[in-house]
């Protein structure tokens, strides 16, 4: 038998979206301590090695500070999409507008930020891509409609890519947390209530260390995962 | 990498002589688990990996009730609580539906879904005194998608499939937290009994299998094995009830 195709991660670079706060401070920490060289892109400033502020849905934005990343670590090994926006909506009262920011905050976002990263993945034939979904987009949820079909659209643009990238060495895969103890999720929550976190078989909300953890695992090891999702949810979907 | 399993209670492995339960065995190993291998009997390859990972050998065939409650109590007694199991082991043959051996057919439910329910119903009194522990079953993607000619096996993971949702959700209140993986092909001995089966060589077999991969080949064992670890990575709570599809693309369905 041949040897372990699984990589080392030692000076590998990754660059993160939403590095700011909640799951994306978390899967930066856990990368910088796994050995990674890590950009943080937000709106404000992270505690990542390189911090570039800017948004998701800026194009121009988004190519400089890929370009930033190459220049300064020599490469671009892992991007990990996790910028979102979370609001609850009855469906009558999504207007346009509403649609138009949630499908250009999570779709656009990663498609962005692949049209930039993807060309350099491809010349290497070495690269992982890993976005963040959620719970809400398997099972669907009272009052997200927008942003169910915004995450749903997510797993079917990985699962596509991932079998069109697989060959070509570049692994594609998905993190679907369910309800989270981040600043996303708001005090007043209806995810914060006891009553409804004694539903939940975990009794309890994901924290975003373990998100992090699962983000680890497909870029560094995972080297037989394509286009897979995994759940991270306390059971609230199973 | 920065895995962290169960360090201090024991991690019992079934199925462990070769294959994906060797590779998750030597895995562990490395990861610092205090490590029981179980496999149906004492076979010098067990006895061989016991050396290699400073293991305990725990033989014992799960199709009897007897034999588990024997093991685990002598375990138990001897090296502390079982605070993580893998339950790997695993019995095949393939076959069209009615041409295969009644005996033969139930003797894969009875090894693969019965024979891993009674090991983990066994285990549990183990992880209940500790309050907590990981279960990680190893079920296939054959269970989602069935096979042709496998009728029996891919009834019987699909079978594990349920038990992982169920229990996942049944001992999650209790901090025991039970996910399994759905291994795509892999390259192990069961494969060669398969080429031989199917008349083939085994590089004809990875071949076959490989052009219905995305990523154009098989697994290897330590892939499968590295994704058991990380279900049983002791940071990890509120994944429950889960399948881990690593199967290099070739189902992309929600187990």
């Amino acid at each position: 038998m041949s040897t372990s195709p699984i990589t080392e991660t030692t000076s590998r670079v990754a660059f993160v979206t939403g590095a700011a706060s909640g799951i994306g401070a978390s899967v930066t920490r856990l990368l910088r301590a796994s050995g990674y060289r890590v950009t943080g892109f937000d709106l404000r400033r992270g505690e990542a090695d390189l911090n570039i502020i800017g948004d998701v849905t800026d194009p121009a934005g988004v190519a400089e500070a890929v370009a930033q990343t190459q220049e300064r670590f020599g490469s671009l090994d892992v991007v990990v999409s996790v910028a979102g926006h979370y609001e609850m909506l009855p469906v009558d009262a999504i207007s346009d507008a509403d649609w138009l920011r949630m499908i250009n905050v999570h779709l656009g976002g990663l498609t962005t930020l692949l049209r930039c990263a993807l060309p350099g993945m491809l010349e290497r034939r070495s690269g992982r891509i890993i976005a963040v979904t959620s719970e809400l987009a398997i099972g669907g949820g009272d009052h997200d409609a927008h942003y169910a079909t915004a995450k749903g659209s997510i797993i079917g643009f990985v699962r596509s890519l991932a079998v069109e990238l697989a060959a070509k060495g570049v692994l594609v895969n998905a993190v679907a947390p369910g309800p989270c103890d981040t600043p996303l999720l708001a005090a007043d929550s209806p995810w914060r209530d006891r009553a409804y976190l004694d539903t939940l078989p975990a009794r309890r909300l994901a924290n975003p260390e373990e998100i992090a953890v699962a983000v680890e695992f497909l870029a560094s090891e995972a080297s037989f995962c394509v286009g897979e999702v995994i759940s991270i949810n306390s059971g609230a979907v199973i | 990498m920065s895995r962290q399993v169960d360090r201090e209670s024991l991690t019992l492995i079934t199925g462990a002589a070769q294959g994906i339960g060797g590779a998750t065995a030597r895995h562990f190993d490395t990861l610092g688990a205090r490590l029981a291998l179980n496999d149906r009997e004492a076979s010098p390859a067990l006895a061989a990996l016991c050396a290699a990972t400073d293991a305990v050998a725990a033989p014992a065939d799960i199709t009897s009730r007897d034999d588990i409650r024997s093991m685990i109590a002598t375990l138990t007694s001897q090296h502390g609580p079982i605070g993580t199991l893998v339950c790997n082991a695993a019995y095949m043959t393939m076959a069209p539906f009615l041409e295969h051996e009644p005996g033969d057919w139930w003797k894969i439910i009875d090894t693969n879904a019965a024979g891993t329910l009674r090991v983990i119903q066994e285990v549990l009194p183990s992880m209940r005194s500790l309050g907590g522990g990981r279960i990680v079953v190893v079920c296939s993607y054959w269970g989602l998608t069935g096979w042709p000619d496998a009728s029996a096996y891919a009834a019987s993971k699909a079978g594990l499939i349920s038990l992982v949702k169920t229990l996942g959700r049944e001992l999650a209140p209790e901090g025991i937290v039970v996910n399994g993986i759905a291994p795509g092909v892999t390259a192990t001995p069961q494969l060669e009994v398969d080429a031989r089966a199917a008349g083939l060589s085994v590089a004809e077999m990875h071949r076959q299998y490989a052009a219905g991969i995305p990523l154009g080949r098989i697994a290897h064992a330590d892939e499968i094995a590295a994704g058991i670890a990380f279900l049983a990575d002791r940071r990890l709570g509120a994944m429950i009830g889960t399948v881990l599809n690593v199967n290099g693309g070739e189902v992309r369905a929600r187990a």
